[in-house]
Protein backbone atom coordinates (compact mmCIF):
# COMPACT_ATOMS: atom_id res chain seq x y z
CA UNK A 1 0.00 0.00 0.00
CA UNK A 2 1.38 3.62 -1.08
CA UNK A 3 -0.38 4.49 2.46
CA UNK A 4 1.93 3.40 4.06
CA UNK A 5 4.90 5.66 3.13
CA UNK A 6 2.46 9.24 3.88
CA UNK A 7 1.31 7.42 7.15
CA UNK A 8 5.00 7.62 8.34
CA UNK A 9 5.48 10.49 7.40
CA UNK A 10 2.59 11.66 9.35
CA UNK A 11 3.55 10.15 12.16
CA UNK A 12 7.21 11.29 12.78
CA UNK A 13 5.52 14.72 12.15
CA UNK A 14 3.01 13.46 15.08
CA UNK A 15 5.84 12.64 16.89
CA UNK A 16 8.34 15.20 16.36
CA UNK A 17 5.35 18.08 17.51
CA UNK A 18 5.18 16.73 20.95
CA UNK A 19 8.72 17.56 21.67
CA UNK A 20 8.52 21.08 22.00
CA UNK A 21 5.83 20.92 25.06
CA UNK A 22 6.46 24.90 26.09
CA UNK A 23 5.56 26.20 22.65
CA UNK A 24 2.55 23.50 22.61
CA UNK A 25 1.39 25.21 26.29
CA UNK A 26 2.25 28.87 24.97
CA UNK A 27 0.13 27.85 21.89
CA UNK A 28 -2.82 26.94 23.72
CA UNK A 29 -2.13 30.02 25.34
CA UNK A 30 -2.29 32.01 22.60
CA UNK A 31 -6.11 30.70 21.26
CA UNK A 32 -7.38 31.87 24.44
CA UNK A 33 -6.12 35.26 25.20
CA UNK A 34 -6.89 36.08 21.18
CA UNK A 35 -10.18 34.57 21.60
CA UNK A 36 -11.08 36.81 24.87
CA UNK A 37 -9.60 39.93 23.61
CA UNK A 38 -11.88 39.22 20.52
CA UNK A 39 -15.00 38.36 22.14
CA UNK A 40 -14.28 41.39 25.09
CA UNK A 41 -14.34 44.06 21.98
CA UNK A 42 -17.36 42.97 20.48
CA UNK A 43 -19.29 42.97 23.85
CA UNK A 44 -17.82 46.65 24.53
CA UNK A 45 -19.42 47.52 21.00
CA UNK A 46 -22.84 45.65 21.63
CA UNK A 47 -23.32 47.16 25.13
CA UNK A 48 -26.57 46.73 25.95
CA UNK A 49 -27.80 45.79 22.35
CA UNK A 50 -29.10 42.02 21.92
CA UNK A 51 -28.63 42.22 17.97
CA UNK A 52 -26.85 44.21 15.25
CA UNK A 53 -27.98 43.51 12.11
CA UNK A 54 -30.13 40.62 13.21
CA UNK A 55 -26.25 39.14 14.27
CA UNK A 56 -26.27 37.97 18.53
CA UNK A 57 -23.53 38.44 20.48
CA UNK A 58 -23.47 34.98 21.29
CA UNK A 59 -23.37 34.05 17.39
CA UNK A 60 -20.24 36.45 17.27
CA UNK A 61 -18.65 34.48 20.32
CA UNK A 62 -19.65 31.45 18.18
CA UNK A 63 -17.74 32.65 15.39
CA UNK A 64 -14.71 33.92 17.10
CA UNK A 65 -14.78 29.99 18.85
CA UNK A 66 -15.38 28.37 16.21
CA UNK A 67 -12.75 30.17 13.69
CA UNK A 68 -9.94 30.19 16.25
CA UNK A 69 -10.57 26.87 17.22
CA UNK A 70 -10.25 25.47 13.59
CA UNK A 71 -6.89 27.81 13.17
CA UNK A 72 -5.52 26.05 15.95
CA UNK A 73 -5.25 22.74 13.58
CA UNK A 74 -4.97 24.16 10.45
CA UNK A 75 -1.71 23.42 10.23
CA UNK A 76 0.28 24.80 7.05
CA UNK A 77 3.48 25.07 6.49
CA UNK A 78 4.21 27.95 4.46
CA UNK A 79 8.13 27.76 4.11
CA UNK A 80 8.37 24.14 3.44
CA UNK A 81 10.00 23.94 0.16
CA UNK A 82 11.10 27.46 0.18
CA UNK A 83 13.56 25.80 3.79
CA UNK A 84 14.30 22.78 1.09
CA UNK A 85 15.37 25.16 -1.08
CA UNK A 86 17.29 27.26 0.54
CA UNK A 87 19.50 24.76 1.93
CA UNK A 88 19.68 22.27 -0.27
CA UNK A 89 17.67 19.08 1.17
CA UNK A 90 15.60 19.70 -1.69
CA UNK A 91 17.74 17.40 -2.86
CA UNK A 92 17.22 14.82 -0.83
CA UNK A 93 13.90 15.19 -0.67
CA UNK A 94 13.53 14.37 -4.39
CA UNK A 95 15.16 11.08 -4.21
CA UNK A 96 12.16 9.67 -1.98
CA UNK A 97 10.10 7.68 -4.51
CA UNK A 98 7.07 9.81 -3.12
CA UNK A 99 5.21 12.41 -4.28
CA UNK A 100 6.80 16.07 -2.79
CA UNK A 101 3.32 17.03 -2.32
CA UNK A 102 1.55 14.58 -0.81
CA UNK A 103 4.84 14.27 1.71
CA UNK A 104 4.08 17.85 2.69
CA UNK A 105 0.72 17.46 3.00
CA UNK A 106 1.16 14.28 5.19
CA UNK A 107 3.66 16.31 7.43
CA UNK A 108 0.93 18.91 7.73
CA UNK A 109 -1.73 16.82 8.79
CA UNK A 110 0.25 14.48 11.09
CA UNK A 111 1.24 17.76 12.74
CA UNK A 112 -2.43 18.68 12.64
CA UNK A 113 -3.65 15.74 14.70
CA UNK A 114 -1.41 16.44 17.30
CA UNK A 115 -2.61 19.70 17.32
CA UNK A 116 -6.41 17.84 16.95
CA UNK A 117 -5.98 16.42 20.00
CA UNK A 118 -3.63 18.38 22.62
CA UNK A 119 -4.43 22.18 21.21
CA UNK A 120 -7.65 22.33 19.97
CA UNK A 121 -9.54 20.11 22.19
CA UNK A 122 -8.08 21.57 25.34
CA UNK A 123 -8.75 25.24 24.18
CA UNK A 124 -12.39 24.45 23.24
CA UNK A 125 -13.14 22.94 26.48
CA UNK A 126 -12.00 26.10 28.21
CA UNK A 127 -13.65 28.49 25.59
CA UNK A 128 -16.95 26.57 25.82
CA UNK A 129 -17.26 26.48 29.58
CA UNK A 130 -15.83 29.88 30.11
CA UNK A 131 -17.25 31.76 27.62
CA UNK A 132 -20.34 29.93 26.16
CA UNK A 133 -20.77 28.61 22.76
CA UNK A 134 -24.17 28.26 21.08
CA UNK A 135 -25.20 24.90 20.16
CA UNK A 136 -25.50 23.86 16.07
CA UNK A 137 -28.39 24.29 14.62
CA UNK A 138 -29.33 20.90 14.30
CA UNK A 139 -27.49 17.21 14.07
CA UNK A 140 -27.29 17.63 10.19
CA UNK A 141 -26.21 20.90 10.53
CA UNK A 142 -23.28 19.77 12.59
CA UNK A 143 -22.39 16.89 10.35
CA UNK A 144 -22.11 19.13 7.36
CA UNK A 145 -20.29 21.20 9.61
CA UNK A 146 -17.58 19.02 10.10
CA UNK A 147 -17.38 18.23 6.23
CA UNK A 148 -16.83 21.63 5.48
CA UNK A 149 -14.16 22.27 7.75
CA UNK A 150 -11.97 19.37 6.27
CA UNK A 151 -12.98 21.45 2.75
CA UNK A 152 -11.90 24.97 4.51
CA UNK A 153 -8.87 23.14 5.37
CA UNK A 154 -8.31 22.16 1.90
CA UNK A 155 -8.65 25.56 0.84
CA UNK A 156 -6.18 27.09 3.56
CA UNK A 157 -3.71 24.44 2.82
CA UNK A 158 -4.15 24.68 -1.48
CA UNK A 159 -3.65 28.73 -1.29
CA UNK A 160 -0.62 28.25 0.66
CA UNK A 161 0.74 25.29 -2.02
CA UNK A 162 0.33 27.33 -4.25
CA UNK A 163 2.40 30.59 -3.03
CA UNK A 164 5.23 28.27 -1.74
CA UNK A 165 5.90 27.26 -5.41
CA UNK A 166 6.97 30.89 -6.25
CA UNK A 167 9.79 29.30 -3.95
CA UNK A 168 11.54 28.18 -7.07
CA UNK A 169 12.16 31.85 -8.48
CA UNK A 170 12.47 33.80 -5.29
CA UNK A 171 13.86 31.40 -2.69
CA UNK A 172 12.85 33.44 0.35
CA UNK A 173 8.91 33.51 -0.02
CA UNK A 174 8.93 35.18 3.36
CA UNK A 175 7.30 38.38 1.89
CA UNK A 176 4.66 36.82 -0.37
CA UNK A 177 3.81 34.88 3.12
CA UNK A 178 3.25 37.55 5.41
CA UNK A 179 1.26 39.47 2.81
CA UNK A 180 -0.98 36.55 1.81
CA UNK A 181 -1.76 35.65 5.33
CA UNK A 182 -2.46 39.31 6.19
CA UNK A 183 -5.24 38.80 3.87
CA UNK A 184 -6.40 35.56 5.15
CA UNK A 185 -6.91 37.22 8.74
CA UNK A 186 -8.94 39.85 7.85
CA UNK A 187 -11.34 38.67 4.85
CA UNK A 188 -11.75 35.04 6.23
CA UNK A 189 -13.64 36.05 9.28
CA UNK A 190 -11.31 35.02 11.73
CA UNK A 191 -10.85 38.75 13.35
CA UNK A 192 -13.91 40.60 11.78
CA UNK A 193 -17.00 38.24 11.10
CA UNK A 194 -18.05 39.04 7.61
CA UNK A 195 -21.55 39.72 8.62
CA UNK A 196 -19.93 42.82 9.44
CA UNK A 197 -18.35 43.88 6.49
CA UNK A 198 -19.47 46.72 4.16
CA UNK A 199 -21.79 45.52 1.56
CA UNK A 200 -19.36 46.66 -0.89
CA UNK A 201 -16.35 44.54 0.53
CA UNK A 202 -19.04 41.39 0.88
CA UNK A 203 -19.06 41.63 -2.88
CA UNK A 204 -15.55 41.37 -3.61
CA UNK A 205 -14.93 38.86 -1.02
CA UNK A 206 -17.54 36.60 -2.54
CA UNK A 207 -15.21 36.23 -5.28
CA UNK A 208 -12.40 34.98 -3.11
CA UNK A 209 -11.32 31.99 -1.34
CA UNK A 210 -10.90 33.59 1.82
CA UNK A 211 -14.42 33.21 3.20
CA UNK A 212 -14.09 29.00 2.35
CA UNK A 213 -11.58 28.72 4.99
CA UNK A 214 -13.59 29.70 8.12
CA UNK A 215 -16.93 31.33 7.30
CA UNK A 216 -18.73 29.14 5.06
CA UNK A 217 -18.26 26.22 7.96
CA UNK A 218 -19.59 28.67 11.04
CA UNK A 219 -22.33 29.81 8.43
CA UNK A 220 -23.24 25.84 8.27
CA UNK A 221 -22.81 25.26 12.13
CA UNK A 222 -25.10 27.97 12.81
CA UNK A 223 -27.83 27.30 10.22
CA UNK A 224 -27.36 30.97 8.73
CA UNK A 225 -27.29 29.11 5.50
CA UNK A 226 -29.64 26.58 4.48
CA UNK A 227 -29.73 24.46 1.47
CA UNK A 228 -29.04 25.70 -1.54
CA UNK A 229 -26.79 28.12 -0.28
CA UNK A 230 -24.82 25.15 1.97
CA UNK A 231 -24.76 23.03 -1.52
CA UNK A 232 -23.33 26.29 -3.43
CA UNK A 233 -20.90 26.52 -0.10
CA UNK A 234 -19.10 23.54 -0.67
CA UNK A 235 -19.62 23.95 -4.18
CA UNK A 236 -17.17 27.11 -4.17
CA UNK A 237 -14.75 25.03 -1.50
CA UNK A 238 -14.37 22.36 -3.75
CA UNK A 239 -13.65 24.61 -6.97
CA UNK A 240 -11.47 26.84 -5.08
CA UNK A 241 -9.53 23.84 -3.94
CA UNK A 242 -8.91 22.55 -7.54
CA UNK A 243 -8.33 26.03 -8.77
CA UNK A 244 -5.41 26.68 -6.32
CA UNK A 245 -3.94 23.00 -6.48
CA UNK A 246 -4.12 22.98 -10.75
CA UNK A 247 -2.36 26.33 -10.56
CA UNK A 248 0.21 25.18 -8.13
CA UNK A 249 1.07 21.96 -10.12
CA UNK A 250 1.52 24.55 -13.39
CA UNK A 251 4.12 26.27 -10.96
CA UNK A 252 5.87 23.31 -9.59
CA UNK A 253 6.82 22.10 -13.06
CA UNK A 254 7.75 24.80 -14.57
CA UNK A 255 9.75 25.72 -11.37
CA UNK A 256 11.58 22.04 -11.22
CA UNK A 257 13.27 22.85 -14.35
CA UNK A 258 14.36 26.07 -12.61
CA UNK A 259 15.70 24.04 -9.58
CA UNK A 260 19.14 24.77 -8.66
CA UNK A 261 20.35 23.02 -5.45
CA UNK A 262 22.23 25.13 -3.21
CA UNK A 263 25.92 24.45 -2.09
CA UNK A 264 27.60 20.84 -2.98
CA UNK B 1 20.55 -0.02 -26.21
CA UNK B 2 22.97 1.01 -22.73
CA UNK B 3 22.17 0.36 -19.21
CA UNK B 4 22.93 4.42 -18.43
CA UNK B 5 22.35 6.74 -22.33
CA UNK B 6 23.79 10.05 -21.68
CA UNK B 7 23.67 11.95 -24.98
CA UNK B 8 24.33 15.62 -25.43
CA UNK B 9 23.34 16.80 -21.91
CA UNK B 10 24.08 20.62 -21.26
CA UNK B 11 22.71 22.39 -18.18
CA UNK B 12 22.99 26.35 -17.49
CA UNK B 13 22.58 27.77 -14.08
CA UNK B 14 21.62 31.44 -13.83
CA UNK B 15 24.24 33.39 -11.38
CA UNK B 16 23.42 36.83 -10.37
CA UNK B 17 26.23 39.06 -11.02
CA UNK B 18 26.79 42.05 -9.19
CA UNK B 19 30.26 44.48 -8.50
CA UNK B 20 31.87 44.34 -4.76
CA UNK B 21 30.57 46.75 -1.89
CA UNK B 22 27.51 49.17 -1.36
CA UNK B 23 27.26 50.94 -4.60
CA UNK B 24 27.43 47.40 -6.21
CA UNK B 25 24.80 46.02 -4.00
CA UNK B 26 22.37 49.37 -4.60
CA UNK B 27 22.85 49.16 -8.68
CA UNK B 28 21.59 45.12 -7.96
CA UNK B 29 18.78 46.13 -6.54
CA UNK B 30 17.15 48.21 -9.30
CA UNK B 31 18.77 46.30 -12.51
CA UNK B 32 20.54 42.94 -11.18
CA UNK B 33 22.87 41.72 -13.90
CA UNK B 34 22.77 37.64 -14.66
CA UNK B 35 25.57 35.62 -15.89
CA UNK B 36 24.74 32.00 -17.73
CA UNK B 37 27.04 29.65 -16.05
CA UNK B 38 27.61 26.54 -18.10
CA UNK B 39 27.94 23.83 -15.35
CA UNK B 40 27.26 21.19 -17.67
CA UNK B 41 28.05 21.40 -21.57
CA UNK B 42 27.52 18.50 -23.81
CA UNK B 43 28.57 15.65 -22.19
CA UNK B 44 27.84 11.95 -23.99
CA UNK B 45 28.42 8.30 -22.16
CA UNK B 46 26.95 5.25 -21.96
CA UNK B 47 27.64 2.74 -19.09
CA UNK B 48 27.08 -0.55 -18.93
CA UNK B 49 24.82 -2.92 -15.94
CA UNK B 50 27.51 -3.94 -13.47
CA UNK B 51 29.98 -1.32 -14.10
CA UNK B 52 31.78 0.50 -11.68
CA UNK B 53 32.87 4.27 -13.16
CA UNK B 54 34.72 7.19 -11.52
CA UNK B 55 33.89 10.40 -12.17
CA UNK B 56 36.98 13.00 -11.62
CA UNK B 57 37.03 16.51 -11.99
CA UNK B 58 38.04 19.53 -9.90
CA UNK B 59 35.91 21.76 -8.11
CA UNK B 60 32.90 23.45 -10.13
CA UNK B 61 33.67 20.81 -13.03
CA UNK B 62 30.06 19.64 -13.22
CA UNK B 63 30.26 16.26 -11.67
CA UNK B 64 27.23 17.14 -8.68
CA UNK B 65 25.28 18.62 -11.05
CA UNK B 66 25.86 15.30 -13.85
CA UNK B 67 24.59 13.33 -10.84
CA UNK B 68 21.99 15.52 -9.55
CA UNK B 69 20.68 14.67 -13.11
CA UNK B 70 21.25 11.13 -13.59
CA UNK B 71 19.62 10.85 -10.25
CA UNK B 72 16.46 12.62 -11.26
CA UNK B 73 17.08 15.95 -9.35
CA UNK B 74 17.89 18.24 -11.95
CA UNK B 75 16.13 18.42 -14.98
CA UNK B 76 18.95 19.08 -18.27
CA UNK B 77 18.31 21.82 -20.36
CA UNK B 78 18.96 20.12 -23.22
CA UNK B 79 20.28 16.48 -24.47
CA UNK B 80 18.55 13.13 -23.17
CA UNK B 81 18.96 10.65 -20.20
CA UNK B 82 17.52 7.23 -19.87
CA UNK B 83 19.11 4.77 -17.25
CA UNK B 84 17.44 1.46 -16.80
CA UNK B 85 14.90 2.66 -19.42
CA UNK B 86 13.29 4.98 -17.13
CA UNK B 87 13.95 8.96 -17.97
CA UNK B 88 15.11 10.26 -14.20
CA UNK B 89 13.81 13.80 -14.19
CA UNK B 90 10.19 12.76 -16.23
CA UNK B 91 9.61 9.82 -14.07
CA UNK B 92 11.08 10.72 -11.32
CA UNK B 93 8.73 8.67 -8.42
CA UNK B 94 9.43 5.29 -10.13
CA UNK B 95 12.67 5.55 -11.27
CA UNK B 96 14.26 7.04 -7.55
CA UNK B 97 12.36 3.70 -6.04
CA UNK B 98 15.12 2.03 -7.84
CA UNK B 99 18.30 3.63 -6.85
CA UNK B 100 20.48 5.05 -4.33
CA UNK B 101 22.46 8.07 -4.05
CA UNK B 102 24.88 8.82 -0.90
CA UNK B 103 25.64 12.51 -0.61
CA UNK B 104 29.05 12.62 1.19
CA UNK B 105 28.35 16.37 1.69
CA UNK B 106 24.49 16.31 3.26
CA UNK B 107 23.08 13.36 5.11
CA UNK B 108 19.53 12.01 4.35
CA UNK B 109 19.31 10.63 7.51
CA UNK B 110 16.81 12.24 10.27
CA UNK B 111 19.02 14.68 12.32
CA UNK B 112 17.31 13.94 15.75
CA UNK B 113 16.13 10.19 15.55
CA UNK B 114 18.34 7.15 16.09
CA UNK B 115 19.79 5.63 12.76
CA UNK B 116 17.83 2.49 13.21
CA UNK B 117 14.48 4.80 13.68
CA UNK B 118 15.68 6.30 9.87
CA UNK B 119 16.33 3.08 8.67
CA UNK B 120 12.62 2.42 9.56
CA UNK B 121 11.75 5.42 8.00
CA UNK B 122 13.06 4.68 4.80
CA UNK B 123 11.86 0.79 5.01
CA UNK B 124 8.09 2.33 5.31
CA UNK B 125 8.68 5.27 2.74
CA UNK B 126 10.42 2.50 -0.48
CA UNK B 127 8.10 -0.52 1.01
CA UNK B 128 10.76 -2.32 1.88
CA UNK B 129 9.41 -6.49 2.24
CA UNK B 130 10.37 -7.23 5.91
CA UNK B 131 12.52 -10.28 4.72
CA UNK B 132 14.51 -8.05 2.48
CA UNK B 133 14.98 -5.19 5.08
CA UNK B 134 16.23 -7.36 7.81
CA UNK B 135 18.72 -9.15 5.44
CA UNK B 136 19.87 -6.37 4.05
CA UNK B 137 20.50 -4.60 7.44
CA UNK B 138 22.37 -7.81 9.05
CA UNK B 139 23.95 -8.06 6.21
CA UNK B 140 25.62 -4.18 5.60
CA UNK B 141 25.96 -3.27 9.19
CA UNK B 142 28.12 -6.32 10.05
CA UNK B 143 30.13 -5.54 7.01
CA UNK B 144 30.09 -1.76 7.98
CA UNK B 145 30.70 -2.49 11.82
CA UNK B 146 28.19 -0.53 12.64
CA UNK B 147 26.69 -2.44 15.41
CA UNK B 148 28.30 -0.31 18.17
CA UNK B 149 26.11 3.49 17.44
CA UNK B 150 22.81 2.48 15.13
CA UNK B 151 20.91 3.35 18.10
CA UNK B 152 22.79 6.08 18.85
CA UNK B 153 20.90 9.88 17.25
CA UNK B 154 22.77 11.07 13.86
CA UNK B 155 24.12 14.10 15.61
CA UNK B 156 26.10 12.58 17.74
CA UNK B 157 27.98 10.32 15.38
CA UNK B 158 31.51 10.95 13.92
CA UNK B 159 31.74 12.09 10.71
CA UNK B 160 32.68 8.43 9.46
CA UNK B 161 30.00 6.70 10.90
CA UNK B 162 27.33 9.17 9.59
CA UNK B 163 29.03 8.41 6.40
CA UNK B 164 28.58 4.49 6.87
CA UNK B 165 24.69 5.19 7.60
CA UNK B 166 24.01 6.83 5.18
CA UNK B 167 25.86 4.49 2.78
CA UNK B 168 23.91 1.66 4.62
CA UNK B 169 20.49 4.03 3.96
CA UNK B 170 20.65 4.19 0.41
CA UNK B 171 20.95 0.02 0.17
CA UNK B 172 18.75 -1.19 2.30
CA UNK B 173 15.89 -1.17 -0.82
CA UNK B 174 18.56 -3.28 -3.13
CA UNK B 175 19.13 -0.58 -6.02
CA UNK B 176 20.45 -1.64 -8.96
CA UNK B 177 22.14 0.89 -9.49
CA UNK B 178 24.19 3.31 -6.45
CA UNK B 179 25.72 7.09 -6.95
CA UNK B 180 28.01 8.14 -4.60
CA UNK B 181 29.07 11.84 -4.41
CA UNK B 182 31.96 12.22 -2.40
CA UNK B 183 31.71 9.05 -0.16
CA UNK B 184 34.57 9.06 1.59
CA UNK B 185 35.17 13.61 1.91
CA UNK B 186 36.53 13.61 5.42
CA UNK B 187 36.71 10.15 6.49
CA UNK B 188 39.84 9.06 8.26
CA UNK B 189 42.64 6.52 6.39
CA UNK B 190 41.18 3.42 8.24
CA UNK B 191 37.20 4.88 7.66
CA UNK B 192 38.11 5.23 3.91
CA UNK B 193 39.71 1.72 3.34
CA UNK B 194 36.16 0.12 5.15
CA UNK B 195 33.87 2.25 2.66
CA UNK B 196 36.01 1.37 -0.18
CA UNK B 197 36.69 -2.55 0.38
CA UNK B 198 32.70 -2.54 0.93
CA UNK B 199 31.85 -0.82 -2.33
CA UNK B 200 34.06 -3.22 -4.09
CA UNK B 201 32.75 -6.08 -2.90
CA UNK B 202 28.75 -5.02 -3.85
CA UNK B 203 29.87 -4.32 -6.74
CA UNK B 204 31.55 -7.40 -7.12
CA UNK B 205 29.42 -10.01 -5.55
CA UNK B 206 25.83 -8.54 -6.29
CA UNK B 207 26.47 -6.75 -9.51
CA UNK B 208 24.83 -3.35 -8.57
CA UNK B 209 26.31 -0.53 -11.17
CA UNK B 210 27.88 2.43 -9.38
CA UNK B 211 28.99 5.85 -10.15
CA UNK B 212 30.98 7.35 -8.22
CA UNK B 213 32.27 10.93 -7.66
CA UNK B 214 35.78 11.62 -5.55
CA UNK B 215 38.79 14.32 -5.08
CA UNK B 216 40.89 11.20 -3.75
CA UNK B 217 42.51 9.24 -6.35
CA UNK B 218 43.15 6.31 -4.10
CA UNK B 219 38.92 5.88 -3.85
CA UNK B 220 39.34 5.19 -7.98
CA UNK B 221 42.59 3.16 -7.85
CA UNK B 222 40.82 0.89 -5.54
CA UNK B 223 37.58 1.14 -6.76
CA UNK B 224 37.12 1.68 -10.38
CA UNK B 225 38.14 0.36 -13.60
CA UNK B 226 36.50 3.14 -15.45
CA UNK B 227 36.82 7.07 -15.50
CA UNK B 228 35.20 9.98 -16.44
CA UNK B 229 37.66 13.05 -16.30
CA UNK B 230 35.29 16.05 -16.84
CA UNK B 231 36.33 19.44 -16.40
CA UNK B 232 34.28 22.73 -17.09
CA UNK B 233 31.29 20.74 -17.79
CA UNK B 234 32.88 19.09 -20.63
CA UNK B 235 34.59 15.34 -20.75
CA UNK B 236 37.82 15.11 -21.02
CA UNK B 237 38.41 11.89 -20.98
CA UNK B 238 36.36 8.15 -21.12
CA UNK B 239 38.61 5.26 -20.58
CA UNK B 240 40.48 2.53 -18.22
CA UNK B 241 43.43 3.69 -15.06
CA UNK B 242 45.29 1.32 -16.95
CA UNK B 243 45.24 3.48 -20.15
CA UNK B 244 45.76 6.70 -18.66
CA UNK B 245 49.00 5.31 -17.05
CA UNK B 246 50.23 3.72 -20.37
CA UNK B 247 49.71 6.21 -22.71
CA UNK B 248 50.59 9.34 -19.88
CA UNK B 249 52.17 7.72 -17.35
CA UNK B 250 55.54 6.32 -19.29
CA UNK B 251 57.93 9.20 -17.54
CA UNK B 252 60.09 7.60 -15.25
CA UNK B 253 62.76 9.09 -12.82
CA UNK B 254 65.54 7.34 -12.05
CA UNK B 255 67.79 8.92 -8.76
CA UNK B 256 71.34 8.01 -8.45
CA UNK B 257 73.19 8.80 -5.47
CA UNK B 258 76.90 9.33 -5.99
CA UNK B 259 79.84 8.23 -3.31
CA UNK B 260 81.62 11.28 -4.50
CA UNK B 261 80.93 14.40 -6.66
CA UNK B 262 80.66 13.54 -9.94
CA UNK B 263 80.53 15.24 -13.02
CA UNK B 264 78.01 13.37 -15.38
CA UNK B 265 78.07 13.02 -19.18
CA UNK B 266 75.04 13.63 -21.22
CA UNK B 267 73.07 10.73 -22.41
CA UNK B 268 70.75 10.86 -25.22
CA UNK B 269 67.06 11.65 -24.37
CA UNK B 270 67.58 11.22 -20.67
CA UNK B 271 67.13 14.89 -18.87
CA UNK B 272 69.65 14.97 -16.11
CA UNK B 273 68.91 17.35 -13.04
CA UNK B 274 71.71 19.00 -10.82
CA UNK B 275 73.34 17.79 -8.54
CA UNK B 276 72.16 17.67 -4.67
CA UNK B 277 73.34 16.30 -2.06
CA UNK B 278 75.80 13.90 -4.37
CA UNK B 279 71.81 12.76 -5.40
CA UNK B 280 71.44 13.75 -9.60
CA UNK B 281 67.61 12.86 -11.28
CA UNK B 282 67.50 11.23 -14.46
CA UNK B 283 64.31 11.77 -16.34
CA UNK B 284 63.34 9.92 -19.49
CA UNK B 285 60.42 8.32 -21.38
CA UNK B 286 60.51 4.67 -20.56
CA UNK B 287 58.99 4.32 -24.06
CA UNK B 288 62.05 5.67 -25.78
CA UNK B 289 64.84 5.40 -23.47
CA UNK B 290 65.33 1.19 -21.86
CA UNK B 291 65.41 1.83 -18.38
CA UNK B 292 68.00 -1.30 -17.99
CA UNK B 293 70.38 0.15 -20.55
CA UNK B 294 70.09 3.49 -18.87
CA UNK B 295 70.91 1.64 -15.43
CA UNK B 296 73.79 -0.57 -16.72
CA UNK B 297 75.35 2.72 -18.60
CA UNK B 298 74.92 4.71 -15.28
CA UNK B 299 76.26 1.62 -12.81
CA UNK B 300 79.19 0.89 -15.25
CA UNK B 301 80.85 4.59 -15.89
CA UNK B 302 80.03 5.90 -11.99
CA UNK B 303 80.71 4.92 -8.37
CA UNK B 304 76.85 4.27 -7.68
CA UNK B 305 75.70 4.26 -3.64
CA UNK B 306 71.91 3.96 -4.08
CA UNK B 307 70.13 3.88 -7.07
CA UNK B 308 65.59 3.86 -7.41
CA UNK B 309 63.24 4.00 -10.03
CA UNK B 310 60.09 6.06 -9.37
CA UNK B 311 57.01 5.94 -11.68
CA UNK B 312 54.95 9.31 -11.65
CA UNK B 313 51.56 9.11 -8.88
CA UNK B 314 48.50 9.09 -11.38
CA UNK B 315 47.44 11.97 -9.68
CA UNK B 316 50.08 13.74 -11.31
CA UNK B 317 49.07 12.75 -14.62
CA UNK B 318 45.36 13.44 -13.48
CA UNK B 319 47.11 17.34 -12.99
CA UNK B 320 48.48 17.18 -16.13
CA UNK B 321 44.97 16.20 -17.70
CA UNK B 322 43.34 19.25 -15.78
CA UNK B 323 46.40 21.78 -16.52
CA UNK B 324 46.17 20.74 -20.45
CA UNK B 325 49.66 19.75 -20.27
CA UNK B 326 48.14 16.64 -22.04
CA UNK B 327 45.56 15.89 -24.03
CA UNK B 328 43.35 13.23 -23.27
Amino acid sequence: MKMKAYMAFAKKSFLQKSAYRMEHWMGILNTLIRLVIYVEIYRALYGAREAVDGITMSMVTTNFILSLGMESFFVVDDFYLSYRIGNGSIASEMLLPVSFHGRMLADNLGTAAFKLIFHFIPAMLVAVLFIGISAPAGAASMGLFVLSVLFGYGVLWSISFMFQMFSFWLINVWAIMTIKNVFINVLSGAMIPLWFMPESMKNVIKFTPFESIYFTPVQIYLGKITGAEIAGGFIKQIIWIVCLLGIGMILWHKGQKKLVVQGG
Amino acid sequence: MSFIEVKEVSKTFKVNKRSAGIPGMIANMFVPKFENKKAVDGISFDIESGEMVGFIGPNGAGKSTTIKMLSGILCPDSGSISVNSYVPYRQRKEYVAGIGVVFGQKSQLQWDLPVIDSFELLKAIYRIPEEMYKKNLKRYTDMLDMGGFINQPVRQLSLGQRMRSDIVASLLHSPKIVFFDEPTIGVDVIGKETIRSFIRELNEKDKITMIFTTHDMQDIEQTCKRILIIDKGSLLYDGSLQEIRNKYGTTRQLIAEFNEDTEVTPIENVMIGDPKDRKRSFTFDNSVVDVNALMHEILGKYSIRDITVTEPEIETIIRKIYNKEVFA
